[in-house]
Formats: structure tokens, C-alpha cells, sequence
């Protein structure tokens, strides 16, 4: 236990905490005081501090790798410079395109973005309405004296009214009906190319590629059992879904600092990544010595320079130049060369 | 977790001065199932206007990637058998670190992708005890892969080399390069 | 009337050449296959060995097959993408007619059957039966090799039937049929690998027949000497111990002076001179004045360079020489085999273990089509159309009066000159793209236009099937079964992978089928390949070339017999001589007295740049498959004009500047590659193209006298620098061969 507290990274504890804490204060804000919150959802409120507690975590480690810090800071250096509104529009247009839309993966196949979109669109629409609803922030009251009309209240204040059985009410009660089925099947498309694809069967791995489906199938599974059990089963097993379906759900979330979710987080450090890449183009262009071609930017080659560095690599030569320098043809080039020349030096160019 | 039979005796051998320039490696390379008819392997012409030669280049799989060291997405894995992978898919963030750090100039960027690509030894083929595909076909055999016996006996005037030194920087590498007898080190000046 | 019905653009349109590439995920089943075919490569001699993935009916991808010995995996890129000529967009799947002003249209077989068995008769009738003439092609199995040759004498009845080995190596055939009396290479590859030395003429290997590289490597690794005779420093010489670049046509006084040499310094093998060949002192005297200062001037070597590749030569225990179509696209090709051989025979180094001889044979059947009757003046088993007992024997085997056999015919350049005289008047054609593969192709595409009546058997629409009356679909390669035999001369087994798709037929069907028609059904009633093979087997029995003791399980069990296999329990002969009895009239090999001829066409002020041709690693041929394929295409995307920067700066030539060469045939433009690795006087253009960034709208339609090839590899042109850069758009379309301006017959 000693060891643990020793290994435990202080920045990311102190981070995580606050993010606990801001939390716990939305919730109690949120649901003014708990008046509104749903004690039924306390496992998953647990549930979900302690996702954000991990998340918050190993975030802040994840930052604390030199190449991931060197982005960090690089994206909020542009972000917040004099080109303020045309970088943040720039990243929330590509936030609309590459994160709630995923396009870059159509690209890789199309079929895989439509599987993969429809289970992301799932979860984030699902996350959407559960998580206002676990802290409080979301209730539904009866207006008093009329037993059809429902309000919605967001943090205690009135949001709408809709008639019970109305297309409307349908609708908002069944969301997360909506998104099990977009939730399963997206994930049944992944898991028919896992099945089906020689390349993806020869690197896959049980814990970072299935059981990830096999989850979100389960949580969209017996969320539907409790919807089935009081439409049809007039709530006759309506005990064994709840637990059930609290179970996955709270294993799922207490993993998903952990696995293969993450990526969900990491995946904004695309952001970043264009931004650097725009950004390096307007300074200037990197030319490599042996193609005399521009192949990256300038600033993204000294970067490198100095956070291989920093990694304890040192691929600067004798004469001050790096071998960085070079475009990926020209190292190429140079290491046949050099290849070349060890062959002449012994007297024979094969051997 | 499929089951492996990767075969741990093998070795990869690479010889670019019987290079032929014929990329049948490239063709063959876009077959390999893990990257789904993109190539992986390099074939350029060093310098067209005074020479045919050219250079061959796949994954060296060093033994301390420095491709993996520069990722910011831990998306560059390297397994129990020295293989290093290629980006995980649902991790890489398409930032070209890895493209511009490799000392060897291997992974490839797709661009419309955002995903990092790279030479994974053919892992389809090898996890199941079969050759790379670029060393199978290979008309020159200036890619081998097969045991260090068997390269000792059909290239007497050669040997296996696994350590280059670009500027102060020392790479060691699970794949080889074949150098004249005597040579222990490729010096990249 | 076989003028291009429709403009060329229309027809390009719809049938391409367009480029095919793979899904990105891979075809249907690729993964999961519902069997692997075991079979060959469709391109080059070497026949490499390849298994093919069936799914549905189609192919799917390919799967190295490692245990087939010459191979053992190893392919080019052709080889790996011979998989997507299969579902390729452009394939004919059915008989086409030419309708004028509206390009091909789909007909009944019945209608294409009958309106080609009427025009036959009717020009027959009228003009006499040679005045319709037939081209044929090897990468056709031997099967229909064979075929084509009972087909064209005993239904079509005409002795104009001739091959695109015409262009490929005749010469080789004529010199190995002098000196040997029998024409095959005389061991197989695997006695490369332990040479001394190797002496590689006019290969191109790397680029050609890649996969025979690993077995000069090989070589190599055990200590063997390589030199290479090449103009440009191909990749096979780059690394070579010596290489000679020699000005093209100098090949046979390079050869001649190696020969003085080895006599000189008697480097020689008495015992095999005196007691196994005639002609030594004819021979020796006809080269007894080509001295190094001679041949230095003459072959542009430096005569320290000629010297030491004698000293090699001369010194060594075993060797090896292999030749190709460098030395053989001559006016003199057959010459410069026999001075190639000459050497061989000096030191006596045939026979025996690591010591060999050979041509490296082009296409896919180069070898096996050019024994079974599918020349002008050839029968099965390399018979003689002229000799009275073949006649006899093979008119008894096909069950005809020996009467009725025509005699010799023209030779496939020889018939295109016919067709301008008028002599001949229809033409049936498969396998063989003339437009883009004969020289001086302007001449060619007037003669197609003369035409009365032309039908093409082929499975996409080649340039010259665009001049054609009649196309029928025919089928690929992996869709018909039957054997070929490797440039090694080793027999190997072609399996049908899939059967032919839609409306398409076998090439064998198709023939099978006009026979029929023409009255001739009883003589080509085969239930089977196999049944076709039984009879060749016959029919070559007591021919040099005999495959009597071959059997499609015999073939299948050892993954490859060499002929000559006279008898079922023969075991084949991968080295031949090793008995020392050749097959020429007296037993012996033979000399042949080499006197050095310059090429047909030297330069002058006029025309002052040697002009030669060539190949590139990424296309096969005239390219009808290749030309398809749009990996291949995308690696060498058009002929590029490789020029040496001396030359280039005297007409103050930059790189990617648009070039015209021209010569007394025709003209065209090219962008030009400056690279130091070719000869300072000297300029290459690869043929595979069509249209007009064809090669061989330039070269010349000189023949050599004896094989009758033509000299593709040396012709003298001048450069016209255009003043333009070469244009993307030059680039992206030369695949797809369209016309020169003055020539597109635009209506």
C-alpha cells in the first residue's frame, strides 16, 4: 500500500480531486441540494465520480508525457494567441467533423465509420441524457391539479411541458431506447470485421477490442430489458433488469479510465495536433537535403529535436546537423548510402 | 488473442544493394492483410540521375522505438517478440511524430485517415508461423526471413548487422541489415 | 474496311484501357477462399509458380506457392498483380461487331461464328487460301499452341499462320538450331548457381525475368564472376564485377574479339573442339582480325574491359551464358546467337554439371509455343514444313492427305508486307497485339486498315482489335487448362481456376467451334485439354522437341517436366548434352563463322542518336493486360526518353522537357529522363505503349535473313527539343493509347 501512495503521481491526485469536487458541487447545485435527485441513482452517481476521478487522473499523467505536454502546450499557446476566433472556430468545426462525426474513419473504410459512428452517436447521446439525470440536473414533475402534463426542470427551473402521451413524451422516454439500438448495432458492424478480417483477427486482443463491444452490448441489452419489463411485463422483473443493468453499467464506468475508452478523451488532442500542423505551416516549411522537398514543418522538426532529446535520444551528428533534418525518403537515402559505401569500402559492392 | 506460432527462430535479413528496384515487395506488402492494400514498405531510387540504385526499407523494429517513445498517443505498441505495431487505430491522433522521429524514415501518415501506418512484419502471416510477404516474394532475396543459420551458409561473405549509429545516436534493431565480414556497426553520416 | 469505326476517344471510352485497382478491403473472399489453384504466372518465361484464390467463382487474390522448386514464392509485380486482369471492367464478355459510326456492339455467337466462317469462305474463294492469314501468340498454352497449328493448315488451309515469337526469339531458335540442331536452352536454371562465371548478353533480367535474379545472386554468394552486356547500367549491372556497355549492334564483334582472344591465349578446349564440333577453323578465321583496338572502335568497350570479360571467360572452369532479346532484336540476331555460342563451344562448356547455355525465352509459353507447328515453317515436335517424312507424319497423326498440308508461309512481319501488296486480304488473329509490338507500326496500322475482313479471339480490346471486323470474347489464362514450357524447358501444368465468365468461351472452344464450321469438325473433335495434349504428345514423338513421355500426372506429381522426354518412364532432361550427341545431321555442335555486320540503319548528320527499345519491370508485352492494371500503370506510367546529360546538353535538354525523336519511320514525343547510366550516344524509349507514345511508330522493319526478326534495338533518330515541358496530362493518359492528331480518324 506504501508503494502505491509512493507511485502515485501527485499532480494527477491533486487534479483528479479537483475534478471530484467540482463535480459534487454541480450535483449538489445542480439538483438544488439533492431536492431533486433521484436516490435510485446513487450507484451510478458513485459510479460516475469515480469514472471522473480516473479520467481526471490518468488525463493529467497522460499530459505529463513530454510529447503529450509539448502538444498541450503548443495548442494552447496558438489557441489562445491573437488568432484566437479563427483557431477556436477552426477546432470547433473539426470537433463537429472529426469527433461527433468521426469522418477521418471513413476514410479507413467506410462501413467501419458507419459502425463506429453509430455506436459513438449512441453512447454520446445516451451519456446526454443520463448523466443530467443521474446528478439531478434533469427532472420531470406532474404539473400540479393536471395528470397529463409533465414539466421539465433543468437545475430547478422549468425547461417545458409536454401531455403525457404525446409524440413528444415517446420520444424523451425512450431515448435511451433510441440509443441502445444505434449503440448495438454499430457495435454488431465492429464485431463482424473483427470476425471477418484477417488483419484485424491476427492483432486483436480480448481485452482492448471485444470486451469493449461486449460491454456496450450488455449495457444496451438489459437497458432495454427494464424498457421491455414495464411495457410488457407490467414491471414484473423490473428488480432483476435494474440490478443487472446497474451492474454493467458501473463496471463499465469504473473501466473506462482504464481501457480501451480513454481514446474517447485522447482523441481531442487531434485538435491539437491540426492546430500545431497549421499553425507550423504559416511559420514556415522544413526542407529536407536530400529530396529537396519540404516535408514537414519547421517547427515541428525542431520540436523534435528537443523532445528527442528530452526522451534520451541524441541524433545530432558531428558537424551540428541532425539527422531529423532529413525527410523519411532522405533518411532512407542515407542509410543506403551509407550501406552502399561500407560495401565499396570492403572491395565488393555485393556480398 | 488468437492463438500465435510466431516464430521466434526467424529473423529478418535485409541486403538493399541486391535490391533490383522492382517493388514486387510493395505490391506483395499491400496484400498483407493488417493494412488492407496499403503499402507499408518503402522502394525509392537513391539518386535516379547517376544511379539505379535503389534502397528497400521495412520496420527495423528497434529495440527501443523511438517511434513509440515520441507518440503522444501511446498508440505505438511492441509485443513479446520485439514486433513493433503499428499505430493503434483508436489511439492515434494522426500527429506525424513517429513519421518524423523514425531514424529509418518507416511509418507513413495517411493523411485523410489521421492514422499512422507502418511496416508490423507482416503480423497476419508471422503470428501464424508464415513469412513477411515482402520476403516471400521478394525476386532478389535482398529481403530474407528465415533463421541466422541459414543466412551464415548462403552468404559466406556477409553478416548480420542489427546496430547503426546516426549522429551520437546508437539504434539497435530486431531486423538486419547484411554487411561485409567484420563490420559490427552501420555508421549513417 | 478496318478503319477505327468510331473516334479513338469513343472507343477508349468504353473500352479502355482503364485502370483497375483492388477494393481497399480486399476482394470478396480474399480471406476466406473456397480453394487455391495451384498454376503460373500469365506473363514471362519463367512460369513462376503461384496459387490463385477462388471465391464465388472469381478470383480473389493470390497466395505464394513455396513449394514450387524454380520459385519457391518469389515473385515480380507483375506476377502479384496478375490476379487483377480477373473482373477487370474492361473485359469483352461478348462477341463484338464493328458497326460503323457506332463503335463495337454485342452480337450473337451464332452471328459472330457465322458472319466469320462466311467472309473466310467468301476471301478464300476469291483471292485463294493463303490470302487469308492468321497471327498467333504464345503466352497460349501448348494446347492451343498446338492447336492453332493443325487449326490454320488442315481447317483454315492456309500457310500464312505465324506468331509474335517472331518478335521475341526466333533468333535464338535459329542459332540453337544451327549449332545444336535442337532449340531449347541447354540446362536449367539450376546450373547457375554454382558458374564461375556468368556472362549476361542483352538481359535485361532484373527487369525482365526478376525472379531468375535470385539465382545469380546465388551464384554470386558462391563466388561466380557476373558481366553484364548491356548500353545501360540496368539494374543487374549495377553491381556486376563487369560491365560492358556495349553501342548497340556491336554485339558480335564484342563476341568475335573475345573469341581471338580465347584463341590467342589458348584458352581452349581441344578435346571437345576436336572430338564433339565442326567449323572450329572457319570460324576462328573469321575473327582473326578483330583485334581490341578493332573491337574497341566497333563495340564503344574500352578494350581493357573486353580483355578482362575474356580473361574471365577464358579462365574459368564452368560458366554460364544467357542471352535474351538484346542480342537478338537484330538484322544480324542470329549472328549474334552464334557468336554467343561460338564461345560456349571454344571452351567446351555445355553438358556438364554448372556449365550452361541459353536463351531467356520472353513469354509466358515463349518455349512450348514455338515447338508444336505455330510457326510459318514449323510442325509439331519441331518439325520441318518443308521436310517430306514430318509432313508424312504429322499429316498421318491429324488424318489428312500430306497433299492437302500448305507449305511455308509468311512470317508475321513478312504478312503485314503482304496485306500492302494485297496478297493477303483477311486475317483471324488471337493472342497478339501487332499495332503496339511490331516496329515501324504506321505501316502496321495501313496494312490492318486494308484489311477486308480481320476477327480477333481476345479478352479485352487490344489497339489492333480495334481495327477488327469481329471480335470473340475469349478466355484468360486461368481459364482454361493446359500445360506451357518455362524458358528452362521445363513442362508445367496451367490449371483452369475459374471458368470463363458470362458470355465468354474458351480460346479452345472457339477454335474447336470455327473448325467445325469450316468443315473440319471430325479433326478437332477434344473433349478435354488433356485429349489435346495426347495428341501433341504424338505428334512431337521422334520430333527434337518430344514430349511423347510428358503426361498431365507426370507433370503434376513432379511439379514440372523437362523435355526432351521420349518415353513414359524417362525422367526428362533438365541438362541437356551431358551424352555429347547433338541433334544436328552429323552429331556434332557447330561452329558457325560470325563476320561482324553493322545494323541496318547507322546514324549520319541527319539522323545522328542510336535510338534502341526496351522494357520496364512494371508492364508485360504491348500491355493489353498490364496496360490494365492500374498498380503496374502507376509505377511506370509512360515511356520516358533515358538520355545520358552529355548528349542532353548539346541540345540543351532538361529533365521532364518534352522530346520529339524522329527517325525515317515516324515520329513522337517523350519527356526526357537525364540519367548517367547509359551509353553517351545512345537514347531508349521502352515499346509497351500504344497511339502516340508508341516506340514503334519509330523503329525499323529491317529482318534479320534467317529468323526473320526484326531489329528493334538499333535504329538512328534525331531529337527535337519542343521547347515544352512534358504535361501531367501526357503522363495520366499514356496507358490508354490514343492517336496522334493527324491519325485519331476523327469523324
Amino acid at each position: 500500500m506504501f508503494r502505491l501512495f509512493q507511485t502515485l503521481n501527485r499532480t494527477a491526485l491533486v487534479k483528479a480531486t479537483i475534478a471530484v469536487v467540482v463535480v459534487v458541487i454541480l450535483v449538489l447545485v445542480g439538483s438544488r441540494d439533492l431536492q431533486n435527485f433521484d436516490p435510485a441513482l446513487i450507484s451510478y452517481l458513485l459510479g460516475t465520480i469515480f469514472a471522473v476521478f480516473g479520467i481526471a487522473y490518468r488525463y493529467s499523467v497522460w499530459l505529463q508525457r513530454p510529447p503529450t505536454r509539448l502538444y498541450w502546450r503548443r495548442s494552447m499557446q496558438f489557441l489562445f494567441s491573437k488568432d484566437f476566433i479563427p483557431y477556436a472556430w477552426r477546432s470547433l468545426r473539426l470537433f463537429v467533423r472529426n469527433i461527433l462525426f468521426q469522418r477521418f474513419i471513413a476514410y479507413r473504410s467506410r462501413t467501419r465509420w458507419v459502425g463506429h459512428f453509430l455506436l459513438a452517436i449512441g453512447c454520446l447521446l445516451a451519456f446526454a441524457i443520463t448523466i443530467p439525470l443521474t446528478f439531478g440536473w434533469i427532472h420531470f414533475e406532474l404539473k400540479p391539479g393536471d395528470d397529463v402534463t409533465y414539466y421539465a426542470k433543468v437545475f430547478g427551473f422549468e425547461a417545458g411541458t409536454f401531455a403525457l402521451g404525446s409524440v413528444m413524451a415517446f420520444v424523451a422516454f425512450h431515448g435511451l431506447v433510441w440509443c441502445s439500438f444505434l449503440v448495438i448495432i454499430g457495435s454488431a458492424m465492429m464485431m463482424k470485421r473483427r470476425l471477418t478480417d484477417g488483419g484485424l483477427i491476427a492483432t486483436q486482443s480480448l481485452s482492448e477490442d471485444w470486451l469493449p463491444l461486449i460491454l456496450l452490448i450488455a449495457i444496451s441489452v438489459t437497458g432495454l430489458g427494464i424498457s421491455y419489463d414495464y411495457t410488457f411485463l407490467q414491471g414484473k422483473t423490473y428488480q432483476f433488469m435494474a440490478v443487472t443493468h446497474a451492474i454493467v453499467v458501473i463496471l463499465w464506468l469504473v473501466w473506462l479510465p482504464f481501457g480501451k475508452f480513454f481514446h474517447v478523451f485522447q482523441r481531442l488532442a487531434q485538435l491539437g495536433a491540426n492546430l500545431y500542423k497549421h499553425e507550423g505551416q504559416r511559420r514556415g516549411m522544413a526542407v529536407c537535403e536530400h529530396t529537396h522537398q519540404e516535408f514537414a514543418t519547421q517547427m515541428h522538426v525542431d520540436d523534435l529535436k528537443l523532445l528527442t532529446k528530452q526522451l534520451g535520444f541524441d541524433y545530432e551528428k558531428k558537424d551540428g546537423r541532425n539527422h531529423l533534418d532529413l525527410s523519411p525518403e532522405g533518411k532512407r537515402s542515407a542509410l543506403a548510402k551509407a550501406h552502399f559505401q561500407a560495401r565499396k569500402a570492403s572491395g565488393k559492392f555485393f556480398g | 488473442m488468437p492463438e500465435t506460432k510466431y516464430k521466434q527462430e526467424m529473423a529478418f535479413f535485409v541486403d538493399m544493394q541486391r535490391c533490383i528496384g522492382c517493388h514486387a515487395c510493395e505490391m506483395a506488402c499491400a496484400e498483407c492483410e493488417t493494412n488492407g492494400q496499403e503499402s507499408m514498405i518503402h522502394v525509392n531510387y537513391v539518386n535516379r540521375a547517376v544511379s539505379v540504385q535503389t534502397t528497400v526499407q521495412v520496420c527495423m523494429h528497434c529495440e527501443d522505438p523511438t517511434c513509440a517513445n515520441v507518440c503522444p498517443a501511446d498508440a505505438i505498441h511492441q509485443d513479446d517478440f520485439g514486433v513493433v505495431h503499428s499505430a493503434n487505430t483508436s489511439r492515434c491522433i494522426g500527429c506525424s511524430n513517429c513519421v518524423l522521429a523514425c531514424p529509418f524514415g518507416v511509418p507513413k501518415k495517411e493523411e485523410k485517415a489521421e492514422l499512422m501506418m507502418k511496416c508490423n512484419m507482416c503480423y497476419d502471416r508471422t503470428s501464424a508461423g508464415k513469412k513477411p510477404m515482402c520476403a516471400t516474394v521478394c525476386p532478389s532475396q535482398a529481403l530474407f526471413y528465415g533463421t541466422r543459420q541459414e543466412i551464415e551458409r548462403m552468404r559466406p561473405d556477409s553478416v548480420p548487422v542489427n546496430t547503426f549509429q546516426f549522429g551520437n545516436q546508437e539504434v539497435n534493431t530486431k531486423v538486419n541489415i547484411m554487411m561485409p565480414k567484420g563490420t559490427h556497426k552501420l555508421i549513417v553520416e | 474496311m478496318a478503319k477505327l469505326p468510331v473516334t479513338v476517344d469513343k472507343i477508349i471510352e468504353k473500352f479502355g484501357p482503364h485502370k483497375a485497382y483492388p477494393p481497399q478491403v480486399g476482394f470478396h473472399g480474399a480471406h476466406e477462399p473456397d480453394k487455391l489453384v495451384k498454376t503460373h504466372c500469365c506473363y514471362c518465361g519463367m512460369q513462376c509458380g503461384i496459387q490463385l484464390k477462388v471465391k464465388d467463382n472469381k478470383i480473389a487474390g493470390f497466395e505464394p506457392w513455396m513449394e514450387f522448386p524454380f520459385n519457391e514464392g518469389r515473385l515480380c509485380p507483375k506476377g502479384i498483380q496478375r490476379y487483377m486482369q480477373n473482373n477487370h471492367p474492361d473485359r469483352l464478355m461478348d462477341p463484338l461487331q464493328r458497326v460503323e459510326g457506332k463503335g463495337f456492339e454485342p452480337v450473337s455467337w451464332e452471328h459472330a461464328m457465322s458472319t466469320t466462317v462466311s467472309e473466310i469462305k467468301r476471301i478464300q474463294n476469291t483471292y485463294g487460301n493463303d490470302a487469308f492469314a492468321m497471327l498467333s501468340g504464345v503466352s497460349l498454352t501448348n494446347e492451343k499452341s498446338y492447336m492453332i497449328g493443325k487449326f490454320a493448315r488442315v481447317a483454315l488451309k492456309t500457310a500464312n499462320l505465324d506468331y509474335n515469337g517472331r518478335l521475341c526469339m526466333v533468333s535464338a531458335g535459329g542459332g540453337n538450331k544451327k549449332a545444336f540442331g535442337l532449340d531449347r536452352t541447354s540446362n536449367s536454371w539450376a546450373d547457375l548457381k554454382h558458374a564461375e562465371v556468368i556472362l549476361v548478353a542483352g538481359a535485361n533480367i532484373s527487369e525482365t525475368f526478376p525472379t531468375l535474379t535470385h539465382y545469380i545472386w546465388q551464384a554470386r554468394d558462391n563466388g561466380a564472376k557476373l558481366i553484364v552486356v548491356d548500353p545501360r547500367v540496368i539494374p543487374l549491372a549495377r553491381t556486376a564485377d563487369l560491365h560492358l556497355a556495349v553501342r548497340p549492334g556491336g554485339d558480335s564483334a564484342l563476341f568475335g574479339a573475345m573469341l581471338k582472344i580465347l584463341v590467342d591465349n589458348d584458352w581452349l578446349d581441344h578435346d571437345f573442339i576436336k572430338n564433339h564440333t565442326s567449323g572450329f577453323q572457319e570460324t576462328i578465321e573469321a575473327v582473326k582480325d578483330y583485334d581490341l583496338e578493332w573491337a574497341e572502335e566497333t563495340t564503344g568497350i574500352p578494350k581493357e574491359q573486353i580483355m578482362e570479360a575474356a580473361t574471365l571467360w577464358g579462365k574459368a572452369k564452368t560458366s554460364f551464358l544467357l542471352h535474351a532479346r538484346g542480342i537478338e532484336h537484330h538484322s544480324k540476331g542470329v549472328d549474334n546467337v552464334l557468336s554467343c555460342i561460338n564461345l560456349v563451344l571454344a571452351t567446351g562448356r555445355i553438358g556438364k554439371p554448372y556449365c550452361g547455355y541459353g536463351t531467356i525465352t520472353g513469354q509466358g509459353n515463349g518455349q512450348g509455343g514455338r515447338e508444336h507447328g505455330h510457326k510459318c515453317d514449323q510442325l509439331p515436335g519441331n518439325r520441318d514444313i518443308t521436310n517430306p517424312e514430318h509432313r508424312k507424319y504429322i499429316a498421318g497423326v491429324w488424318g489428312i492427305d500430306e497433299k492437302d498440308m500448305p507449305g511455308k508461309g509468311l512470317t508475321a512481319y513478312e504478312q503485314i508486307e503482304a496485306i500492302h501488296r494485297g496478297d493477303i486480304k483477311g486475317m483471324i488473329s488471337i493472342c497478339f497485339n501487332p499495332l503496339v509490338s511490331l516496329p515501324n507500326n504506321n505501316f502496321v496500322r495501313e496494312a490492318l486498315e486494308k484489311l477486308e475482313f480481320y476477327i480477333c479471339i481476345d479478352t479485352f480490346l487490344s489497339e489492333t482489335a480495334r481495327h477488327a471486323d469481329i471480335i470473340m470474347a475469349g478466355s484468360l489464362h486461368e481459364e482454361e487448362e493446359g500445360t506451357v514450357t518455362t524458358a528452362e524447358g521445363r513442362v508445367v501444368k496451367i490449371n483452369e481456376a475459374i471458368t470463363p465468365p458470362g458470355n465468354t468461351r474458351r480460346d479452345g472452344q472457339i477454335l474447336m467451334e470455327l473448325a467445325a464450321r469450316l468443315g473440319t469438325g471430325d479433326k478437332f473433335s477434344y473433349n478435354t485439354s488433356e485429349d489435346i495434349f495426347n495428341e501433341l504428345r504424338v505428334a512431337s514423338k521422334g520430333g527434337t522437341a518430344d514430349y511423347y513421355g510428358i503426361t498431365y500426372k507426370k507433370v503434376v506429381d513432379n511439379m514440372g517436366v523437362f523435355w526432351p522426354c521420349p518415353s513414359e518412364d524417362h525422367p526428362g532432361t533438365p541438362r541437356l548434352w551431358e551424352d555429347r550427341k547433338f541433334k544436328t545431321p552429323d552429331g556434332k555442335a557447330h561452329f558457325n563463322p560470325v563476320t561482324y555486320k553493322p545494323a541496318a540503319e547507322r546514324t549520319d548528320k541527319e539522323f545522328p542518336v542510336v535510338l534502341t527499345t526496351g522494357r520496364v519491370v512494371s508492364q508485360y508485352l504491348s500491355g493489353t493486360s498490364t496496360r490494365r492494371i492500374g498498380k503496374l500503370v502507376d509505377q511506370y506510367p509512360e515511356p520516358l526518353l533515358e538520355i545520358h546529360p552529355k548528349l542532353a546538353y548539346q541540345y540543351d535538354i532538361k529533365d521532364r522537357d518534352l522530346i520529339k525523336v524522329k527517325t525515317r519511320r515516324g515520329e513522337a514525343s517523350f519527356p526526357a529522363q537525364l540519367v548517367e547510366t547509359i551509353r553517351e550516344d545512345t537514347v531508349f524509349i521502352p515499346y509497351h505503349w500504344g497511339g502516340k507514345q508508341s516506340a514503334n511508330q519509330l523503329t525499323i522493319g529491317t529482318l534479320d535473313p534467317v529468323s526473320k526478326i526484326p531489329e528493334f534495338k538499333v535504329c538512328a533518330c534525331q531529337l527535337i527539343p519542343t521547347g515544352e515541358k512534358a504535361t501531367v496530362e501526357l503522363t495520366e493518359t499514356a496507358y490508354q493509347s490514343y492517336l496522334p492528331a493527324e491519325n485519331s480518324n476523327d469523324k
